[in-house]
């Protein structure tokens, strides 16, 4: 066998590839466990004992030289993008990925507020959304005859009595409070109802947050620092919070807040009613009656609570101007989120 | 409610403009919603908190912003708290009230007027009213409405010559007692009514709405003025069983003054004398004598502790002494608050922390930061269901939110209703929510045929929610729903490439979601084409199939496949293992083999990996699916198949020796047990 003619036939072998895997293929052929050179190396035991050690030696240069032309080989295909010649790639052509699914706008919302507070130590739980009438009334002391109860208006059930469709997240107050011991940092998201005829504003199913928190020494000043730290982290740090009086049953003194509207930046649009603010939430300092219907004691405890409607924040947060978008489901929607 | 800037100047001395005046209200409770000058005066829209029907007048705003301006009240002597209520002299014996009970009209006046002459209001009174929206009807009505305005006293007067003169009785309605009101509509009453009766018949809804027939018109002479208070909550029932609300209800079911009624009743007939030419003949009331009088005594130390911000007691005082408390410093710390009539809301020390703090005003509270002591328990299912959305995601789906409350007859006609029992809700506004839903099909079936008609090729939706059925108690149990149709396409480097959905694709996602939650030991029963059974450890969870032909009618859908699957999540999570362990890395290579059959279709390929696996024990620690095919080169009611069998020990490298009996006894077990032909 012509070791000569065998290294010629590499070489032209090696000229007529560009791409490393017809260099795999090359390589495969020549060095591969079954290639030719091994081939070469296993005759050797089969020459007269006189003729091996040349033959061998022969063997052994070719397979050296052989292995630099394939690294030179390499070298060369490897050495830039601009040798590779057969290469067709376009980079304007579309990525290949799988696609990706997407949070309901109002699960995202949810999940945003609800790190916001994790992050502050509270724990998110979560709470039944039917619910007795005590929990979602008495407890929570809203009179059973009062105009106050208007606020809350209810889906009641057939077949079982003085049992509802939670008309807002505060019974998970009741709940908690009498199935835990303070100090208590909780923050219950879900579903509640209410009897609304559907528009652009209103749905008969909606979203809520609430939230409250229980031990000795929890102050008003405590809330207002708390919400506030919360307004900026979901609104931008360049909105103003105010905190206006209001009323609630179930907290004492309560209050209502309003961010600067993040339209008009407090000047007064359609969006805000020419007010300049914005509603978000409601809130105050758990009322004696709540401590004393769930069993914890009023004078060595005080605590505060707050409420908001996850679909408020999110018409606000993302610009959403119709409520019923939320419950179409339709993809383009849901994709943009 | 609307009041106007110059009618509050009536009873305050006002320095400041009005939008300054409209911010302060708001940062005290009384939200001003909008501010609007007209003519030479301004009218504040104003809303009022159902806790406080005191702010429901003129004067009530006027306190407050006397409070807040540290003005003082003023044209008006009002009777002290405490004091007996002030006892008129009665006139004309012989109009007698009678009161059936007590606690549904703790006080009733009657004033006798005479003389009156019907006839237009003056302007001044006329235009008041139209800006604080009241129409305009005559002067008698016209003034009972003024002082109702201005005190926050609901008046009513009666045709004196249309009524039995005798007496006024103060009753429930008899039921199939009628009344035609000055609406002109008739309602029927029922003992849920309070009614005012002459000695005849029902000549008003308590605190409602008055009579047509005793109604004040151009021809009436003499008038009977009610003033008087009713139970809130009777109001309340009387005005939803005629289904009708004035501003006397609204006042009445919120809680009126006892001790304005005596005043405004007089304050009306001077009105009616200096307008009206009237004369007064006779006055009448019954009811309480005098008044409870509420105190409450209020530590200082307590204030400072809701509040978060020091006060001194000088500092508390004077606000509540700006509001009308008369306060009395019992010991160091300790005030004792006495709680003027008109403030029935006022109970308890609380009450009081919160007029101070509004009036101090809650923008100088300061703004601080708790400090929590977190409570690090589980968060139940919150992080499990977190750890199937987001598995869920990646695979491409998209979250939905359906309504929990649907219509039976879209469950009957789309095939969903199970013989599960729904829970009814007893009030639904439509039938669209007159149930809970037993499952989550529904709204997602109906999610897929809106896309579907919105021209979209391909829709992947899941939603993880409650489902309700109707046992013994009410029961509410989380579910998770997936709804595929259509066709997905997407880009490879060998071009466009399309995926059909099909179960097969709901059987990978379920997988997926499965080997998340450490769920082995699942299995997907076939029970025919178009519905498979999904169980966990023999339990069934859930199940999975493609929409009939009357499912997608019922849902608009036209020729489109939809495949929904619905599982109960509480089950799915009793067999979740989220503590993974880790195997160590195997120190010695495998060897790969690979079988290529054909298989007749009524086998399982599924029945030929449970008999592989078990047979190739111990040396064989894997086999899947490499490939499968179907068309032209495999016979006619066969697949093919190739199974790549993965051979390794922990011990040593494994020799082809040792590999190739147990290969070929599994090759001879596909052949003989599953008729299966090699290739």
């Amino acid at each position: 066998m012509d070791i000569n003619l065998i290294q010629t036939q590499i070489e032209g072998d090696l000229a007529k590839i560009d791409s490393l895997s017809e260099l795999e293929e090359v390589r495969a052929k020549y060095l591969g466990r079954k290639g030719l050179l091994a081939e070469l190396t296993g005759a050797i035991a089969g020459l007269p004992v006189e003729q091996r050690g040349a033959f061998g030696k022969q063997v052994n240069a070719l397979k050296n030289q052989t292995l630099d032309l394939f690294i030179k080989k390499e070298k060369e295909l490897t050495a830039g993008n601009t040798v590779v010649k057969k290469s067709n790639l376009d980079i304007g052509m579309p990525g290949i990925a799988q696609e990706l699914g997407v949070l309901h706008p109002i699960t995202r919302v949810t999940e945003e507020v609800c790190a916001i507070f994790r992050k502050m130590g509270f724990s998110i739980l979560g709470g039944p959304e039917i619910e007795t009438e005590y929990n979602n009334f008495t407890g929570l002391n809203i009179p059973l005859e009062h105009p106050s109860r208007e606020a809350f208006d209810t889906f009641y059930l057939k077949d079982y009595s003085k049992m509802l469709l939670r008309s807002h997240t505060s019974p998970a107050q009741v709940r908690l409070m009498k199935d835990k011991k303070p100090p208590l940092a909780i923050v219950v998201p879900g579903r509640v109802y209410r009897p609304d005829a559907v528009d652009a504003s209103h749905s008969f199913m909606f979203h809520q947050i609430e939230g409250f928190m229980v031990d000795e020494n929890i102050k008003l000043s405590d809330l207002k620092g708390l919400l506030e730290t919360f307004a900026k982290a979901v609104f931008g740090n360049d909105i103003k919070m105010r905190f206006r009086p209001h009323f609630f049953p179930f907290t004492e003194p309560s209050a209502e807040v309003d961010i600067s509207c993040i339209i008009c930046k407090g000047k007064g649009c359609s969006v805000c009613g020419r007010k300049g603010w914005l509603e978000i939430l409601g809130s105050g300092m758990i009322h004696p009656n709540v401590f004393k219907h769930v069993g914890i004691d009023a004078k060595k405890y005080t605590g505060f609570a707050f409420g908001m409607g996850v679909e408020r924040i999110a018409m606000l947060k993302y610009g959403i101007n119709d409520i019923r978008l939320f419950f179409e489901n339709d993809l383009r929607f849901l994709r943009q989120f | 409610m609307r009041v106007t800037y110059n009618w509050l100047k009536d009873f305050v001395d006002i320095k400041i403009p009005p939008k300054e005046l409209a911010d302060k209200l708001t940062m005290a409770g009384l939200e001003v919603v909008a501010l609007e000058a007209k003519d030479d005066d301004f009218i504040f829209e104003i809303e009022i908190t159902s806790n406080r029907p005191d702010w429901l007048s003129i004067l009530g705003v006027a306190r407050e912003v006397a409070a807040i301006t540290g003005a003082k009240l003023k044209n008006l002597c009002l009777p002290e708290a405490g004091k007996k209520h002030p006892k008129v002299k009665q006139h004309n014996g012989k109009l007698r009230i009678e009161i059936e009970d007590k606690k549904d009209c703790p006080l009733y006046t009657a004033r006798i007027i005479r003389g009156v002459k019907v006839g237009p209001s003056p302007e001044w009174i006329k235009k008041r009213l139209e800006l604080v929206g009241c129409r305009s009807v005559n002067n008698v009505v016209d003034i009972t409405n003024y002082v109702l305005f201005e005190l926050g006293e609901p008046l009513h007067a009666f045709d004196l010559d249309k009524i039995n003169q005798e007496k006024i009785i103060v009753r429930r309605a008899k039921a199939g007692e009628k009344i035609l009101t000055i609406d002109g509509l008739e309602s029927n009453l029922s003992k849920d009514v309070l009614a005012i009766a002459d000695s005849g018949k029902v000549i008003a809804v308590a605190g409602v709405m008055g009579g047509k027939d005793s109604e004040v018109g151009f021809t009436t002479k003499n008038i009977l003025l009610e003033a008087a208070v009713f139970n809130p909550v009777i109001i309340r029932r009387s005005r939803q069983s005629i289904g009708k609300t004035s501003e006397a209800s609204y006042r009445f079911e919120r809680g009126v003054d006892l001790e304005m009624v005596a005043r405004a009743s007089l304050r009306a007939a001077q009105l009616l004398q200096e307008f009206c030419g009237a004369e007064e003949s006779g006055f009448a009331i019954s009811g309480l004598s005098s008044l409870q009088v509420t105190q409450v005594d209020l530590d200082i130390v307590y204030v400072c502790k809701i509040l978060g911000v020091s006060l001194t007691a000088a500092k508390i005082k004077q606000i509540l002494a700006g509001l009308g408390f008369s306060i009395k410093q019992k010991s160091k710390n300790i005030l004792r608050v006495q709680v003027p009539c008109f403030r029935q809301d006022v109970k308890q020390q609380i009450d009081l922390v919160e007029e101070v703090s509004r009036i101090f005003g809650y923008e100088r509270i300061p703004n601080t930061i708790p400090s929590v002591k977190p409570d690090i328990a589980v968060e139940g299912t919150r992080e499990l269901v977190r750890e199937v959305k987001n598995a869920l995601l990646g695979l491409g789906l998209n979250e939905a939110i359906t309504y929990s409350l649907i219509d039976r007859r879209g469950l009957v006609d789309a095939g969903f209703a199970s013989g599960v029992k729904p829970v009814e809700v007893m009030n639904p506004l439509s039938q669209e929510q007159e149930i809970l839903r037993p499952t989550l099909m529904l709204g997602l079936g109906r999610a897929v045929g809106f896309n579907l008609n919105q021209k979209q090729e391909h829709v992947a939706i899941f939603e993880i929610a409650g489902i309700f059925k109707a046992e013994k108690e009410p029961e509410e149990n989380l579910a998770l729903g997936i709804a595929l149709s259509g066709t997905k396409s997407f880009f490879t480097a060998q071009g466009k490439v399309k995926d059909e959905a099909g179960l097969l694709n709901l059987k990978g996602i379920l997988e997926k979601v499965f080997g998340r939650l450490g769920v082995s030991g699942y299995e997907f029963i076939s029970q025919n084409d178009s519905l498979v059974q999904i169980c966990v450890e023999k339990e069934k969870i859930g199940a999975m199939f493609e929409l009939n032909h009357q499912s997608l009618n019922s849902l608009a859908i036209k020729n489109r496949s939809v495949f929904l699957c619905e599982i109960s999540l509480e089950k799915l999570f009793s067999f979740a293992r989220l503590n993974k362990k880790f195997t160590p890395l195997p120190k010695y290579p495998g060897v790969t083999r690979d079988i290529s059959f054909i298989l007749k279709e009524n086998f399982s390929v599924q029945e030929i990996l449970v008999q592989l696996k078990e047979k190739g024990q111990p040396l064989l620690s894997d086999v899947k699916i490499a490939d499968y095919y179907q068309g032209k080169q495999i016979p006619a009611g066969y697949r093919g198949f190739t199974l790549s069998c993965f051979y390794a020990s922990g011990e040593r490298t494994l020799t082809e020796k040792e590999v190739q009996p147990v290969h070929d006894l599994l090759c001879e077990l596909l052949g003989r047990q599953f008729e299966a032909k090699l290739r």
